[in-house]
């Protein structure tokens, strides 16, 4: 097999260069210039680089030294020339074009959500109770001042909740109620990974007169520490920057950008889903505690006036309260569903 | 008149091309072909994609008629790539679950960063050849320790006010340091130039600010939303006035630091550089790239890198002496990319050009 290619010679280890003429015959390789031969050596004794669409031939000698052709299209029969053909292929850059954004999407949206959901099981109890420690211990730092309201309130609400969670043969201990004041949060409860329940003065206040919503609210709240919630998400953000960063390791600035708002659109749809079966949660125990499914509507409607009100004089700040809305399911809906839930 | 002449005489300079010639149609051939076999393999073949896209894009790179080259094999990317994921997910594991442990990575990372710098610029640079002679790093952990962290720590607490000259110290820093085969760059870029720029771009920021609330009353003068149904104020402003700005701005301090740079930097007795980057063409050029890339859904991408490179070289110039081929390559040793991909997957982005 012989073949002649036209380029220039790299000399090894320095930058002189001469253009010449690379013979291939069977075994043997030599490098012609001015019909002179100025370098002789066999075909075990170099290396050539897979080929790229559009890049000339490079030939690498042992010795260091270079030779590029001239011709960007011709190739050696020596190199390999498998990726190029798949890059060439029309029909595969077409199928691709499709098919990146479906195994993208697919990936994304329902093998991500799969992984972090069975993991989520393997991880020991240790971790969620870490995580609600710390997170806890920062959140006192820095937005939970200690409350406000008095201590009968407080006591008030504490034992409601206590008595509560006796009835339906949930832990006090894991399920332990604080309360704070905070401006960051606004009228507003949460709980963390390891059971604390936290509920603000705020929210206390705007439902002073309805301990049943209270409780429906607290009762959503440890729906998600049930369903381990956080950790899952927790668990998804986690696997997806790392398959995003493994899949693209190369991408840069915008592509990044694009596949991570992607990401956090599935992960906003993701928590919807979350509040939903929080909610379900919430409104089966007010149910085996003997209360109406309507005390959970209240509490969304104390909201919703809340919001109407902060509508009304609008351009003004958003409040922390609306804050809190968006992430959670269009409140209207959940109240339907609640008095669905109640006949 | 005499002999002696010729080797007392100046050295002779001789004005050669610079030139990009990718083709966008091939390179996103290449690209897309390569982002889809990267998820199929699940990642590993990733490696093999960078190295891919890497040689295209060096390749259609040439000054002179001759091409550069990357050098770097995807087995070397890949087992730093491996590196960094565990560095990585480690980091991303602990902090998420123990939300304390930031502390220690943060102080672990403020150790670790200049070495970071050091092993991804000189992997960068050592992968790379011109005429079969490759580039070098050649800055210490110490200087890049007192100079990517104590001077913008400098410039942050004089408010700011050093911060210009920090960001010269750093290029500075990274120029000099950079060497092709035995030849070092010197730079001569002066303080007094950054600081022009930061100003300039300080100023139109101010305008930019006064642009922009001066579009959401107008717009809420003229209420949109009663036209379009909804509320289109904030993407307007986006799209309109923000994002031309905001690349504006950036553009502003890419062009004249980049000018500044390839003119009052040279390979001493080797090579002059030239550039001549415009700032509104650029601006241009960036925000349509963004669009595209926007509107395409991320497969405008490889056309916008197209563009980019070509007008790049479009805009710069190079004189060689016509007696360089004298450039000895002196580094023989193999180099791990780990600093490099650790240094990509934790967002560090180094480069002076």
């Amino acid at each position: 097999m012989k073949q002649q290619l036209r380029g220039t010679y790299y000399f090894p280890a320095s930058n002189r260069s001469q253009l010449a003429k690379l013979l291939v015959n069977g075994d043997s390789v030599n490098l012609y210039s001015e019909q002179q031969c100025i370098f002789a050596t066999d075909t075990c004794q170099l290396s050539v680089a897979s080929a790229i669409p559009g890049v000339a031939v490079e030939v690498t000698f042992a010795d260091g030294g270079k030779f590029v052709a001239e011709d960007r299209s011709v190739r050696l029969s020596l190199g390999s020339v498998r990726a190029e053909r798949l890059e060439k292929s029309n029909k595969l850059i077409l199928a691709s074009i499709l098919l990146v954004p479906l195994l993208l999407w697919f990936g994304i949206t329902v093998v991500m959500p799969k992984l972090a959901a069975a993991s989520v099981d393997y991880l020991p109890d240790s971790v969620a109770q870490q995580m609600g420690e710390q997170t806890f211990y920062a959140l006192k730092k820095t937005i939970l001042e200690p409350s406000q309201l008095e201590k009968e309130v407080q006591l008030r609400v504490v034992q409601q909740w206590q008595q509560a969670l006796e009835q339906l043969g949930l832990p006090k201990e894991k399920f332990q109620l604080h309360v704070f004041k905070s401006d960051y949060f606004g009228a507003n409860a949460l709980a963390l990974p390891d059971g604390t329940v936290v509920i603000t003065d705020e929210l206390l206040r705007l439902l002073a007169e309805k301990p049943d919503a209270i409780l429906a609210i607290l009762l959503h709240e440890i729906g998600h520490v049930q369903r381990k919630h956080s950790i899952r998400m927790v668990a998804q953000s986690l696997s997806n920057t790392i398959a995003i960063s493994v899949v693209f390791g190369d991408i840069e600035g915008l592509g990044e950008v694009i596949v991570g708002t992607g990401a956090a659109l599935v992960q906003n749809a993701f928590s919807r889903n979350m509040e939903r079966e929080a909610d379900d949660f919430a409104l089966q125990k007010l149910a085996e505690l003997g209360k109406p499914a309507t005390a959970f509507a209240e509490a969304m409607q104390s909201f919703l006036a809340i919001q109407e009100r902060d509508n009304k004089d609008s351009d003004k700040q958003e409040t922390s309260l609306i804050q809190y809305l968006t992430t959670h399911p269009d409140i209207k809906e959940r109240i339907e569903k609640a008095i669905q839930y109640g006949k | 008149m005499d002999v002696n002449e010729a080797s007392n005489a100046e050295v002779r300079f001789n004005k050669v091309d610079v030139e990009f010639t990718g083709q966008p149609k091939e390179y996103f051939g290449i690209w897309i072909v390569n982002i889809m076999l990267s998820i199929v393999t699940l990642g590993i073949y990733s490696a093999w994609a960078t190295v891919r896209n890497k040689n295209y894009l060096y390749g259609h790179t040439k000054i002179d008629g001759h091409a550069f080259s990357y050098l770097a094999k995807p087995l070397q990317i890949l087992k730093g790539r491996i590196f960094a994921l565990i560095l990585f997910a480690s980091y991303a594991v602990l902090t998420h679950f123990y939300p304390i442990t930031i502390l220690p990575f943060i102080l672990l990372f403020i150790v670790l960063f200049p070495w970071l710098i050091v092993k991804g610029l000189a992997f960068r640079l050592r992968m790379t050849s011109y005429r079969n002679v490759r580039f070098d790093f050649l800055g210490t952990y110490k200087e890049t320790f007192v100079t990517f962290i104590l001077f913008p720590l400098v410039g942050f607490f004089t408010i700011y006010l050093a911060m210009p000259w920090a960001l010269k110290k750093i290029d500075e820093y990274v120029l000099s340091n950079t060497s092709y085969g035995q030849k070092q760059v010197t730079t001569y870029i002066e303080t007094s130039k950054y600081y022009l720029t930061v100003l300039l771009t300080v100023l139109v920021g101010i305008v930019a600010v006064v642009a922009v609330m001066a579009f959401m009353f107008a717009s809420a003068a003229m209420d949109f939303s009663t036209f379009f149904g909804f509320n289109v104020r904030v993407d307007a402003v986006f799209i309109v006035v923000y994002l031309p700005l905001l690349l504006l701005i950036k553009s502003i301090y890419k062009v004249r630091i980049r000018n500044h740079i390839f003119n009052s930097s040279e390979f001493s007795d080797l090579a002059e550089f030239k550039s001549d980057m415009r700032i509104v063409p650029y601006t241009l050029l960036q925000l349509t790239n963004v669009l595209a890339i926007v509107c395409s859904l991320g497969l405008a991408y490889p056309w916008a890198e197209i563009r980019t490179a070509r007008y790049l070289a479009f805009s710069t110039q190079a004189r060689l002496n016509e007696h360089a081929d004298t450039v000895l390559d002196t580094m023989s040793e193999r180099q791990s990319a780990f600093g490099d991909e650790a240094a990509d997957a934790f967002d560090i982005d180094i480069s002076a050009i």
